[in-house]
Parts: structure tokens; C-alpha cells; sequence
């Protein structure tokens, strides 16, 4: 709570969440990139890619993204507490997760074993799935809670692990083919978090949310679709149909297709994060007369 | 649970608040470890005190009051000699025996002197804050004034222009209401005009208001802005600054003009009001040329009669031909008529009010005619008129409609034409003093204070007595006795204790400046000493900046300080009292009071000490003996302690005596527990007597008081008395015999205050006269497109709280405490978004805040919630808030009658960028 | 069973912050946090306005979510309806503000006291060290609500356990009480009126509940 200056209406309508500042969204950003590429490396792996450099720079994206939290929170040295809650707290398993991930992945890397390699795939696609959950849960903002919130953030994970891929493509997958199946599935990676993000964006205002939260999206829409998805979309066509500069075009697709991925969590953890505010169903009978209508300040949409 | 030690012990200290003039309220102080660290209700009261024992968010700073950091902890004497608000005081601390030598010297100085100057005027003179309250924590002080003699009340702090003014002075006029409260538990119906009872009303109308308004109640708030009480309202209508008579004028011209006399309350007319007195052709009583009592028509006998004849049967209306009466007119001059018409006062009203239509008032008050006609017709409907209540086993008539007015509407120009007119509401339908009426809670310029029933005495005409300042020609006081004038000026506020507090006291500011050119009485003077305690005209005047000017020219003055602030700024002696929760004092409560303390309980509470006095600051009855014994006035110190001076009852009456040893010094438990006995032994009527020590424990004593008690009207009816409405003879008669006395002594700077003396007002242009001063100063009318009107907010009202930071935190909460409210479409039309830095400019100068925009205000109207604008006051100097204080003028040409102003100003507004915000 | 709930009657409140600042004696919450404060609201457009003074604080959900995301179990959902945070295990990791739709929560990481740095007296003898950097909220006073276990006493009847703004409250807008027990002042004040909870469809089952008009 910081003691920002008040203007009338910030009491009772959405207001920004200042709790969880960058560090809380790098974690969404580093943490749900890298459990995203650990899930394609694993993926990639079955083709016989060398994966080693990719599953480092999984966990290093969800170790970083830890520390990050782990300087956000109130009482670091009491961070163990964290793993208490596993029954029906998301931050628990995605804390949970974290070992598993890091335990399989210096496994994987130590034995070569790609039963190592496949399970830390799974254990990040699980971080990244453990993420979308948390903020989902979040009922005080409504942007998160939305149900078309959850399979968003995962997807935009998964969509930049697969970018990542794409850029390390040139380096650790020599065959076209290979290069042009890692185009592929993010090109379709990236339809669907196209798709899915104008399917949240337009329920959003369908169903109504906190103009803040309606704002602050709708501010990067344009963008976030030229540039961040249409951009790198026809740069891995390029890719795909393999065409000459393939490879330049597949590492600039996935860059930008990962930017774009950051720049959106970074928005929807920060900028967007409007809280739900008050309403009121009916104001009060003041003495005779009738009840008043029902209010909801500070919502747009619906 | 917050605390992180094991308390070695934990006590809960009953007490009172009386920050403002809605209490006294109960409350406990919790003391941890000696420290005092939470207010909570005292529940003990629940049965007795009419909120139930609680208190409101004020009393919650006491804590926070007690050690905030920033208070005066020892004695401490100026040491540059020049004043001013870039001159730094230079206060070094000094010793007790220092600080009191210094003062009694300089009294005894004065003494030796003599009392009074060349002028006439009290060498001393003394400010204290908000409605008496200060008197409610300055322990036995008032046993040491009473014991010095002439004091000068007249410098003040906001008094005529902050409170109710034209109220207390016509309300306790026509009927003993120093303030007027609807009767809320019965009331069904309430035209609110400006009233702010939510705010400003304290626990107990809040809790009233908020039962009434569960049972069903209905109140509409008749104001410029959306008020805590309009949002709690059932409905808001936003007139225009300033209307209100022409809109309580079209109410009447409902009630009497469309309506008739046969819907109003016919008996109450004829037998409680001067309705039947017949008004001769000259616009006086005609009255019984023998007697030279009023005549009124018998329609028994058919013919004239002196009003209290017996058996005679009055007859409210009519025009009737009396021969043989003669009238009185100012200084006894006597008019006889052979034959004359004689039209009731009743008739007259009604002819008078015909022009005053709905549709005549809403180009005026900006008021649809069909909202005034409802209103006036709902009211009329809910007085129920014939209807009756039993309370205590006394069949009363129940008049459920109450008209109530608030601050800016009661005072300066209009506010004479808005309390007759609400008193008038009250009498055409018998809800005057009567069960769920409008009635008056206290008095205080009539005596007693605790029963104003008693009161009521039988004066002229079939009247109550009233004690006017004389304006005959031998009696007249042509040499003003104070620097207000209020005897020479001001005849309703007569001459009693509260009187010169109440008189006109922004003149005595102006005249220390200048005084009109036509001035013929000696010319005011500074007091040798100044006393102030709980009050800071700096900020809580008007055109504040130059008014510190004029506080800097006072050569001594002492201030009984808690915290350094604009005022104390310019003392030469800051003495620290223990405040709130380290003293000890005992007050009486109970009965009827301000506002709406309305009990059925009277009795006796103490203040003590729930933690020690921190620093070096003392007891305030420490103090006053100190002060008493170093002046040599220590046997009649302790005399007027005897009397009672000192609160409760006095030491010595019928069945006790625990009266002081007035040659000896007494300490300050010793008497207390005096007044605590007697308190208890007067109450008891003996029964009970109770010392020091029970009171510490149990905190309160009261006995049971019939709710009856809060009626006027049965009392009138007793006596055979009517109250003096419609018709203002006697108001036009002492202002036709003022106005020759000034005359004659060549004085006419205040005939415009004598056009006020009118037996039924007329409709003037009340807001033109906001333009015209403007144009008057030499400034443009035009410039200044806006009203600006301040407001009072219950976090702050009186509560001498500005350093207090939990008051500042949670105030922030409430609509208004972080800066200006302005309608926002008006503000778009400036160009100013919520939040802005804005200037507000009166023709006297500009005052800065924050852009709070809203809808609840009229589109004409900039509203400033409380008097900010500090300079010095620790906390409160950082808080960038506005004042309407330091751009409103001080204008002969805006003083009413009474002596009073309006809190409001004519203004242009701006944004401006935040660092010229200064 | 016994569900404590607060009843909030809309129409009493006048939006006077008596309970804020109360609430801030009795928990000594250090500035610009309240558990518990009073919205004013306005609606409408001139001459058309109303304005509403509505009471929040922590709602003591049926579910909720705030102890549902708890990663540490320091928030803990009460049989008897109080939803209590253990300081000592509460890591102030947000998730719990972030979940509760009622912005009831917060947490202070700098040690602020009402004039600075430096503590007044009341605030020395009652700075918890426990309370920085940790979530905290409305408790229901929840020190109170255990004395009545040991007293008998009943919480919404005796002020010595009931709740500090409920006893402040100098509008009697506010009761308190055992929902389960028919009887209760709460129950029989739910019962004659009508009321809402707030943000009902998010399936919370807010505990404090808001009265609007008669029935």
C-alpha cells in the first residue's frame, strides 16, 4: 500500500495492483519463456537434437525468474514456507514444480539420458501451466480470473518456448526439415496465441472489466498484433517454405515472437492488473424514497 | 494483540470528549503501562447518553494528541520583540515560576493601572475557541476571570461567522433556541437548508438521524452541494448560494396564501402566537389606549379588546375597524386614532407573503416552482395537525415536520429572513416546541443554562421577558463597554456572559484598523494582554493574511498552547496545559444542549488524568490558582469557585456545604473533589454524595429527567405566553429607536444593518450583495464568476486537530479533504482534470488546492471542506489545502444586523502549475 | 456451528470514518494502512446525484480464495468464520492480495510510524515487528472473538468482545454476530431486511453482509 496521492474516485473504482512490481513479472516472463522452451527441447529431443545448451537456458529463464520473486517477497529467508499449501495453492505447485524441473534437468544433463530430457519437458510445461494457474486464482483481478486468461498466459509460453527454439534452430538443428518443423510449430504456436488472445481480449469487453485493464490491453493490441505476432508469423513463413536467409529469419521470428510474448505478460502482470474495485447492487434507501441503482464504477465493457 | 509485551497492567479510564459543541460525549481511555494507547465507547453510558455512549472519529486523535512530538512541553517566552509571520518568535523554554512571574506582573501592572482604559474598554482581553468548549478543559480558569473583573470577549476567532449566529440570537428571541434542532426520534419530515447535522452534529444527532431515517423519516436537503447530510437525505435540491429566503418564503406563500388558514394549526395561531394582534394603519400594534396593551378582535364580543382579556375568543384573521386605540412607536411615541383598521398579524402575513410565489422563487433560487409546492405541501401533510402524543403521562400535541438551518444561511445577510421564516414554518402548523417539531435545545443568553424552561418568564405584551441591550435614549450605551460594540449595536444579544462573545466580532478586528469616517464614540483600542486558549483566528477568520498583521500589533499575549500555530506565532508567553487525557476536570451534561443533545438524563461527568502530564505542562486549575494567587486575587478566585465558577453545581447551597477556604491556596484534586460532592449532593438533592475517588471510578453521575422538558410550547401555555411571530413590532420598534441613536450621535455607518429592523422581511437581492462589494472594492463583478462556499467536516470541526495524523489519514477518505470541490463539468469547461492544482480567487486574494471533482455541487459553486491554509501548525503547514478563509473579506458592507457574515465569496478559479501553488 | 458475519446497514451509514480510525487504535495499524474503511461514493450526474457511504474491510469469505492461493497455510479459514493470518509463516509474497477481490489486504515493508521515524509513546508499546513485510488485514479482532471462549461472553452483545468498530459506531450501522444462531442480533436484523453481499457472483461468500432497505 503506498501512499500515492489520492484523486476522488481511485477509493472505490479498480485501481493498479502495486504489490507485485517487475520482479513479480519477470517471474511470469523469465519463468513461463523457460518452462516453455524446456517443453519444445524436450519435444526437439526426440529427433535427436542436441538439447543441452536449450535445457541450460530453460532453467537459467526459470532461475532467474525465481530469484526474482524471491527478492519481491516480504520474508525471503522464510521462502521454504512456500511449499505448505499444496492442496489447492498454485504458487505451492509451481514452487513444487521448480525442484523437479531443475532436478531431471542437471540429469538430463549430466546422464544424457533422454528420459531426463523428456521429463523436464514435462516438468516445464507443467511450470509454465502451474503460472497460468496462479494468476487465474487470483479472483482480485479481474483480468487474470478471466477464464480465457489461463490458456492465454500458457499459450504465450509455450509460444515463446517454441520461438526460442526457432532461434536456436540454425545452431542445433542442422537438417531443413528439422529447422522447418520447429518453424512450424511456431508458426502455429503463434496463431494460437493470436487467436487466443483476441478471444480473451474480446470477451474482456464483452463481460466487462476494469477500464484500466481494458486500457492498458487495448493499448497493445495493434501492436502486439502487427509487430509481435504478424511480423515474426511471416518471418517463420519464410522459414517454413525455405526460402534463402531462412535461418537469419528464423532467429529474428523467434526473438520477436518472444519480445512480443514478454512485452504482453509484462503488461498484463503490471499495467493491466486493475483490481475488481467495489459495486454496489443497490445504494441505500436514505430514509423514504426508492433504493438506487445498482453501480459498478470504473468498469468498461459489457 | 498488537502489543509485543506482556502489559504489566491495563486500564480503561472513563472520561469525556467535548472537542466540539455536539458534545459532551462519553468514552474510556485505555492505559497500557501507563500509556495511554486506544479511545473506546464508555458502555457504562449506554442507557443514558443519547449515542449510546460512543464518540466520534475526533475523540480517536487523543491518543496521538497526548504525545505527539510536535507539542509545547514547557513554558516558553518570546525573545524577538518584532511579530510578524516572517519574524521567527525565537520561543526559548523557561521555567514555570518564570513564566508566571512575568504574567502576573504584567496583571498586576494592569490592575494598578485600572481595569478599563481611557477608552472604556477591558485592559484584558481573552479569545477562546468554538461554542464554549474551551471552557469544558480550562478547569477552574473561569473562577479567575470571574474573580478579575472586566474582560474584553470581542476578538474572534470565527464567531458570528462560522457558527449559527442569527439562530442563537432570534432563536433564543422567539423561542429560548440558542440552537434549533428538529425533534429527529419523532420527526417524519425535515427541510434541511444547509444544515450539516451529519458532519457537524456530533454522535448523538448521528444516531438520532440514523434511527429516524430507519423508521422511515423523510429529509430533504435544501443546499448548493451534495453534503455528507444530503447523501444521507432522501432527497438533494441544489439552490443557488444565498436564496434560501426566497425559497422558505415561497414555502410560506404555500402554507398561507394556497393552502389557507383552515389547514394550519388555527389553535395554536390564536392561542400561542401574536396571529390575533390587530396592526394599525402605521404598521404598529393598536393597543388599548389605557393600558397600552395590544388589542385583539373578540368574535365573542365583537369588538377590540386588550389580548389578555379573559375569556375573550381571538380571531386569527380578518381586517376589522377598532376606534379609540392608540400605537406605540420607538422612544414612546404615541399615535392615537379615533377609528382605524385593524388587520390581525395574521392577515397581514398572508397579504404580505401573496407575491412570494413558488413561481416567483425559482428564477430566484434556481429551484423548480412545482419542487418548492410539493415540499411545502409534504410538509404541511406530515404535520399530521391534530394529531397527539403522551409523553410522561402529558398529552401533547404531535407535529412531526421540522425545518432545520445551517451555517452560511444562518448567518450574515438572509439569515434573519430564514430564521423567521423557519420559525413561522413551525407556528403555522404547531410544530413550534412541540413533540416532533422544531424546537430549540439550550440557551445561553438567557439564564439558566442547563433549564431553559425556566427561562421563560412573563415579559411585555404577552411575551417572554426579554433582556435586550437598551437603545432607549437614556439608557442607550453610547460609549462601547467592549471592542465588538455588541451593547451599543446589537439589542436582541443583550448583555449576560455569552453575550460579548456573541456580538459583532469581525468589527472589532476591522475598527482596530480603521473605523468609518463618521465615527463618534473613542476609538478602540489594543487590550494590554491578550489570553488565548484553543482557538487560531489565523486561520479560523476571515481575510486571515491581514488579520496576523493586526494580532502582531497586540504588545502581550498569552497563549495557554499545545502546539505552536498561526495565532501563538505572535505571544510573547506560550504556557503548556495538560490536554485532554492528563486533567482533571468535571462539567455537567445532561438536560438539552447544543445541536442535538437532547437526554433524559442530567448530571455530572469527569475529565481525569488517564495518563501523566507529559513534559512540563500542568494542570490548567494548577495554573489558574497560580495566576490567582500571584495577582492577589486568590479569596475571590476561591469565592467564585464557591459559587460554582469552576462547573458542577456550587460548593455551598441548601443541605451541603463543601465550599473552600477562601483564604487558603487549594490544590487541585482537593477542588475538584469538592465540586464532585456537591455535584453529587445538589443532583441526589441530597441523597447521594459522592467523592473524587467514586468519580475516577465510575466516571459519571446522573439522575432521571422527563423528556417533557424538551418542549417549549407547554411551558408558553402554562403562563398564559404567545410567541412573538408572525409580526416583528418590537424588532421594527428597538430598530426605529437605535437608528435615533446613532443619528443623533451623528453616526450613520451602519443604516444598512438597521434595514434588517423589519416586522415582516421583504425579499432583497441577498446574493447581489456579494457583487456589489466587489464592485464597491474597485473590482469587477464579472471577474468573479463563482461562488465559494466552506463546509464543515466531522474529522476536523472544531477539533483544534490539524497536527493530529490519524485525523489527516482518515479524513482523506471522506469527499473533499484533499482539496476543492468543483463541479466537473464545469471543470472540464476550465480545462481542470481531478487532481489539478487550481487557484480560487476572490478580489482580496488567492488561495491553492487540489481539483476534487464531483457532481453532488452546483456548476456555480466551489465548496472547501473545513479552514486550512496553515503556515506554522506542525503537520497541517505540509498539507497544500485551501482555505475560503484567507480570501473572504472582512466587509462592513457584509455584516447583517446581528453582527454577523456569511462564509461565502464571490471567486474565479484556474489551474495553475504546482509549483505556484504556494 | 457458529458463522460470525457482520450486518452493514446502508442506510445508517453517514461515511464518518469513526470506525477507520477506531479500527487504527485498537490494531494499531501503522500509517495509510486501514483494515477497514469507509468508501464515498457518487453516482450519477447533477442535479441527479446520490452519494453512498459504504463500509469495507476484510469479508471473511465461505472461500476464500486468499486462503486458497496461500502458499504457507498462514491464511487459514477459522471454523468459527474468521479467516486469520499466522504472521510467523507468512512469507509476503502477495498472492493473497492479489487474490482478494476486496483489496482487504496489504503489506508494509518499511517500519512507518505516524510523525516518521520515531515512535510516540502509544506506538512503542505496541509495534509488532511481526507485522512488517507480511500480509495483514481486518481480523474481526480476533483476539476478542477467543477471550469470549474463555469468558462466555458473546461476541456482538458484550463490547468486550466484539468488534472495535462495531462498538464505535456511532450510527449503529454496524452489528455483529453468530449467523447459526437465530437469535443473534445479526440474524434477527438479516432477517427483516434486505441486503446483499458484496461481489456475489464471484463465489466468495462474504461474511459481511449489507443492508439496504426494509423488507
Amino acid at each position: 500500500m503506498k501512499a500515492a496521492k489520492i484523486r476522488s474516485g481511485d477509493r472505490f473504482s479498480p485501481h493498479q495492483q502495486h504489490n507485485w512490481d517487475w520482479r513479480a513479472a519477470s517471474n511470469f516472463i523469465a519463468g513461463g519463456t523457460g518452462g516453455g522452451l524446456l517443453a519444445f527441447a524436450a519435444f526437439a529431443s526426440l529427433w535427436g537434437t542436441d538439447v543441452r545448451a536449450l535445457l541450460v537456458a530453460g532453467m537459467a529463464l526459470i532461475g532467474i525468474g525465481l530469484t526474482c520473486v524471491w527478492f519481491e517477497i516480504g520474508k525471503p529467508w522464510r521462502a521454504l514456507n512456500v511449499y505448505r499449501h499444496l492442496a489447492t495453492s498454485w504458487m505451492t505447485r509451481e514452487a513444487a514444480v521448480a525442484p523437479f524441473v531443475f532436478g531431471s534437468g542437471v540429469l538430463a544433463l549430466a546422464t544424457g539420458q533422454s528420459l531426463f530430457v523428456l521429463l523436464t519437458g514435462i516438468f516445464g510445461a507443467c511450470f509454465v501451466y502451474a503460472q497460468a494457474r496462479i494468476l487465474a486464482a487470483d479472483k482480485g483481478i479481474p483480468a487474470w480470473r478471466h477464464p480465457r486468461c489461463m490458456p492465454l498466459v500458457a499459450a504465450t509460453g509455450f509460444a515463446e518456448g517454441a520461438s526460442l527454439l526457432a532461434v536456436a534452430a540454425p545452431f542445433v538443428i542442422p537438417q531443413v526439415a528439422g529447422q522447418i518443423a520447429v518453424a512450424t510449430a511456431a508458426l502455429v504456436l503463434l496463431l494460437l496465441r493470436v487467436l487466443l488472445w483476441r478471444n480473451y481480449l474480446r470477451s474482456l469487453r464483452s463481460d466487462g472489466a476494469p477500464e484500466g485493464s481494458l486500457r492498458a490491453l487495448s493499448a497493445i493490441d495493434g501492436q502486439f498484433l502487427k509487430y509481435g505476432n504478424l511480423l515474426p508469423a511471416i518471418l517463420l513463413l519464410v522459414g517454413v517454405i525455405g526460402a534463402p536467409l531462412a535461418s537469419p529469419a528464423l532467429i529474428l521470428a523467434g526473438l520477436i515472437a518472444v519480445a512480443s510474448g514478454w512485452w504482453f505478460k509484462y503488461t498484463l502482470v503490471r499495467r493491466a492488473a486493475y483490481t475488481q474495485g467495489f459495486a454496489i447492487p443497490h445504494l441505500p434507501v436514505r430514509g423514504r424514497g426508492p433504493a438506487g441503482p445498482a453501480v459498478k464504477p470504473g468498469w468498461g465493457g459489457a | 494483540m498488537s502489543s509485543t509485551t506482556n502489559p504489566q497492567s491495563v486500564r480503561k479510564v472513563p472520561t469525556y470528549c467535548y472537542n466540539c459543541v455536539a458534545g459532551p460525549d462519553f468514552m474510556n481511555v485505555k492505559v497500557v503501562d501507563g500509556v495511554a494507547t486506544e479511545i473506546e465507547p464508555n458502555f457504562a453510558a449506554e442507557d443514558i447518553h443519547p449515542a449510546r455512549g460512543r464518540v466520534c472519529v475526533k475523540a480517536y486523535g487523543l491518543v496521538q494528541k497526548t504525545y505527539n512530538p510536535h507539542r509545547v512541553l514547557q513554558p516558553m517566552k518570546r525573545t524577538n520583540p518584532k511579530k510578524g509571520r516572517k519574524e521567527d518568535p525565537g520561543f526559548v523554554p523557561i521555567s514555570w515560576d518564570e513564566a508566571l512571574d512575568l504574567v502576573s506582573a504584567k496583571l498586576t501592572s494592569v490592575r494598578a493601572k485600572g481595569l478599563v482604559d481611557d477608552s472604556g474598554l477591558p485592559r484584558v482581553a481573552a479569545t477562546f475557541g468554538h461554542g464554549g468548549t474551551p471552557g469544558m478543559y480550562m478547569g477552574s480558569l473561569p473562577a479567575f476571570l470571574a474573580a478579575w473583573g472586566p474582560i474584553d470577549y470581542s476578538f474572534g476567532s470565527g464567531q458570528g461567522v462560522k457558527c449559527v449566529h442569527s439562530e442563537h440570537l432570534y432563536g433564543e428571541f422567539w423561542h429560548r433556541g440558542f440552537t434549533v434542532a428538529a425533534d429527529t426520534p419523532l420527526a417524519r419530515y425535515v427541510i434541511s437548508i444547509g444544515s450539516n447535522v451529519e458532519a457537524s452534529g456530533g454522535p448523538c444527532a448521528v444516531t438520532r438521524h440514523a434511527d429516524a431515517r430507519v423508521r422511515g423519516y423523510k429529509r430533504v436537503q435544501v443546499e448548493p452541494h451534495l453534503s455528507v447530510t444530503g447523501a444521507c437525505s432522501a432527497e438533494w435540491v441544489p439552490i443557488r448560494p444565498k436564496t434560501d429566503p426566497a425559497f422558505m418564503f415561497a414555502l410560506i406563500h404555500v402554507l398561507v396564501c394556497e393552502q389557507g388558514l383552515d389547514k394550519l394549526d388555527v389553535a395554536f395561531l390564536r392561542d400561542r402566537s401574536s396571529s390575533p394582534y390587530l396592526v394599525g394603519p402605521d404598521g404598529l400594534y393598536l393597543r388599548d389606549a389605557e393600558s397600552g396593551k395590544p388589542l385583539l378582535w373578540d368574535e365573542r364580543s365583537g369588538r377590540a379588546v386588550p389580548f389578555d382579556t379573559e375569556g375573550a375568543v381571538p380571531a386569527v384573521a380578518g381586517h376589522f375597524r377598532v376606534e379609540g386605540a392608540i400605537s406605540i412607536d420607538a422612544d414612546d411615541a404615541r399615535q392615537q386614532f379615533d377609528v382605524a383598521e385593524g388587520i390581525t398579524a395574521y392577515t397581514k402575513l398572508v397579504e404580505h407573503m401573496a407575491k412570494y410565489t413558488p413561481e416567483w422563487a425559482e428564477s430566484i433560487c434556481d429551484v423548480p416552482a412545482a419542487t418548492i409546492r410539493r415540499i411545502a405541501n409534504e410538509y404541511l401533510e406530515n404535520a399530521s395537525i391534530g394529531e397527539t402524543i403522551e409523553i410522561d403521562g402529558q398529552t401533547l400535541p404531535l407535529r412531526p415536520v421540522a425545518v432545520t438551518l445551517g451555517k452560511s444561511v444562518n448567518n450574515g445577510w438572509g439569515a434573519f429572513e430564514c430564521c423567521w421564516a423557519r420559525t413561522l414554518l413551525a407556528t403555522l402548523v404547531g410544530a413550534l416546541e412541540n413533540p416532533g417539531g422544531t424546537l430549540g435545545t439550550t440557551v445561553r443568553l438567557n439564564r439558566p443554562h442547563d433549564n431553559r424552561l425556566l427561562s421563560v418568564k412573563a415579559g411585555e405584551d404577552g411575551f417572554m421577558a426579554q433582556y435586550f441591550n437598551p437603545t432607549d435614549k437614556e439608557h442607550w450605551v453610547a460609549k462601547p463597554t467592549g471592542r465588538n460594540i455588541h451593547r451599543t449595536l446589537v439589542p436582541i444579544v443583550g448583555n449576560t456572559a455569552w453575550s460579548q462573545a456573541l456580538g459583532p466580532t469581525q468589527l472589532a478586528w476591522m475598527f482596530q484598523r480603521e473605523v468609518p469616517s463618521d465615527w463618534n464614540m473613542p476609538l478602540p483600542t489594543l487590550p494590554d494582554v491578550w489570553f488565548i486558549y484553543r482557538t487560531n483566528p489565523a486561520i479560523s477568520f476571515w481575510d486571515t493574511r491581514t488579520l496576523v498583521e493586526e494580532i502582531a500589533k497586540f504588545p502581550f499575549t498569552v497563549s495557554f498552547a499545545y502546539t505552536l500555530d498561526e495565532t501563538n506565532w505572535m505571544a510573547d508567553l506560550l504556557l503548556p496545559e495538560a490536554t485532554d487525557l492528563e486533567s482533571l476536570q468535571m462539567i455537567k451534561v445532561g438536560g438539552t444542549k447544543f445541536v442535538e443533545q437532547f437526554w433524559e438524563h442530567r448530571g455530572v461527568v469527569l475529565r481525569q488524568p488517564a495518563v501523566e502530564a507529559q513534559g512540563d505542562t500542568r494542570d490548567f486549575t494548577w495554573i489558574s490558582t497560580q495566576l490567582a494567587k500571584r495577582t492577589g486575587l486568590l479569596e475571590a478566585y476561591n469565592n467564585a469557585l464557591n459559587r460554582g465558577a469552576g462547573g458542577g453545581a456550587p460548593l455551598k447551597a441548601d443541605g451541603y456545604d463543601y465550599s473552600l477556604d477562601a483564604s487558603k491556596e487549594h490544590g487541585v484534586e482537593e477542588i475538584w473533589d469538592a465540586v464532585c460532592r456537591a455535584s453529587s449532593a445538589s443532583l441526589s438533592e441530597g441523597r447521594e454524595v459522592h467523592d473524587l475517588e467514586w468519580f475516577k471510578e465510575h466516571g459519571f453521575y446522573t439522575v432521571p429527567m422527563s423528556k417533557t422538558e424538551w418542549y417549549l410550547s407547554p411551558t408558553l401555555e402554562k403562563q398564559g405566553l404567545r410567541y412573538e411571530m408572525p409580526y416583528q413590532e418590537r424588532l421594527l420598534r428597538i430598530g426605529r429607536e437605535l437608528g435615533n441613536r446613532l443619528h443623533e450621535h451623528k453616526m450613520h455607518w451602519w443604516d444598512e444593518q438597521l434595514s434588517e429592523y423589519a416586522a415582516l422581511p421583504e425579499w432583497h437581492d441577498v446574493p447581489g450583495r456579494w457583487t456589489q462589494q466587489i464592485a464597491n472594492a474597485g473590482g469587477k463583478p464579472e471577474d468573479f464568476p463563482l461562488w465559494l462556499l466552506a463546509t464543515k467536516s466531522m474529522q476536523y470541526h472544531t477539533g483544534g486537530n490539524a497536527s493530529i495524523a490519524l485525523m489527516r489519514e482518515v479524513a482523506q477518505n471522506v469527499r473533499g479533504h484533499t482539496g476543492v470541490i468543483i463541479n466537473a463539468k464545469t471543470a472540464k469547461s476550465l480545462g481542470i482534470s481531478d487532481g489539478d492544482r487550481i487557484e480560487v480567487r476572490s478580489h482580496i486574494g488567492a488561495t491553492y488546492g487540489d481539483a476534487v471533482l464531483a457532481q453532488g455541487v452546483r456548476p456555480d459553486t466551489l465548496v472547501i471542506l473545513g479552514q486550512f491554509d496553515h503556515w506554522a501548525t506542525p503537520v497541517a503547514k505540509d498539507f497544500g489545502m485551501p482555505s475560503l478563509n484567507t480570501i473572504a473579506p472582512m466587509s462592513m458592507e457584509l455584516t447583517d444586523a446581528t453582527g454577523s457574515g456569511s462564509d461565502i465569496v464571490r471567486v474565479a478559479v484556474r489551474k495553475v502549475e504546482r509549483k505556484e501553488a504556494v | 456451528m457458529t458463522r460470525y458475519v457482520m450486518a452493514i446497514d446502508l442506510r445508517r451509514c453517514v461515511g464518518c470514518q469513526t470506525c477507520t480510525a477506531a479500527c487504527k487504535n485498537a490494531n494499531a495499524t501503522p500509517p495509510g494502512v486501514q483494515w477497514r474503511r469507509v468508501l464515498d461514493l457518487e453516482t450519477g450526474e447533477f442535479p441527479d446525484v446520490r452519494r453512498s457511504f459504504v463500509p469495507v474491510a476484510c469479508m471473511h469469505c465461505d472461500e476464500p480464495p486468499c486462503e486458497e492461493v496461500c502458499p504457507t497455510k498462514a491464511t487459514t479459514k477459522r471454523p468459527d468464520g474468521l479467516v486469520a493470518i499466522d504472521y510467523d509463516t507468512c512469507i509476503g509474497c502477495a498472492n493473497c492480495v492479489m487474490a482478494c477481490p476486496y483489496e482487504a489486504r496489504s503489506i508494509v515493508h518499511d517500519v512507518k510510524f505516524a510523525y516518521g521515524d520515531k515512535p510516540i509513546k502509544s506506538e512503542e508499546v505496541r509495534f509488532d515487528p511481526a507485522r512488517i513485510a507480511v500480509s495483514m488485514k481486518c481480523t474481526f479482532c480476533i483476539d476478542r472473538i477467543d477471550l469470549a471462549a474463555k469468558t462466555g461472553q458473546v461476541p456482538g452483545r458484550d463490547p468486550d468482545v466484539t468488534p472495535a468498530c462495531v462498538n464505535s459506531c456511532i450510527s449503529g450501522a454496524m452489528a455483529f454476530g453468530d449467523l447459526d444462531d437465530p437469535d443473534s442480533k445479526v440474524s434477527r436484523l438479516l432477517a427483516e431486511t434486505q441486503h446483499f453481499r458484496m461481489h456475489e457472483e464471484l463465489g466468495t461468500g462474504p461474511g459481511v453482509y449489507y443492508i439496504w432497505d426494509k423488507k
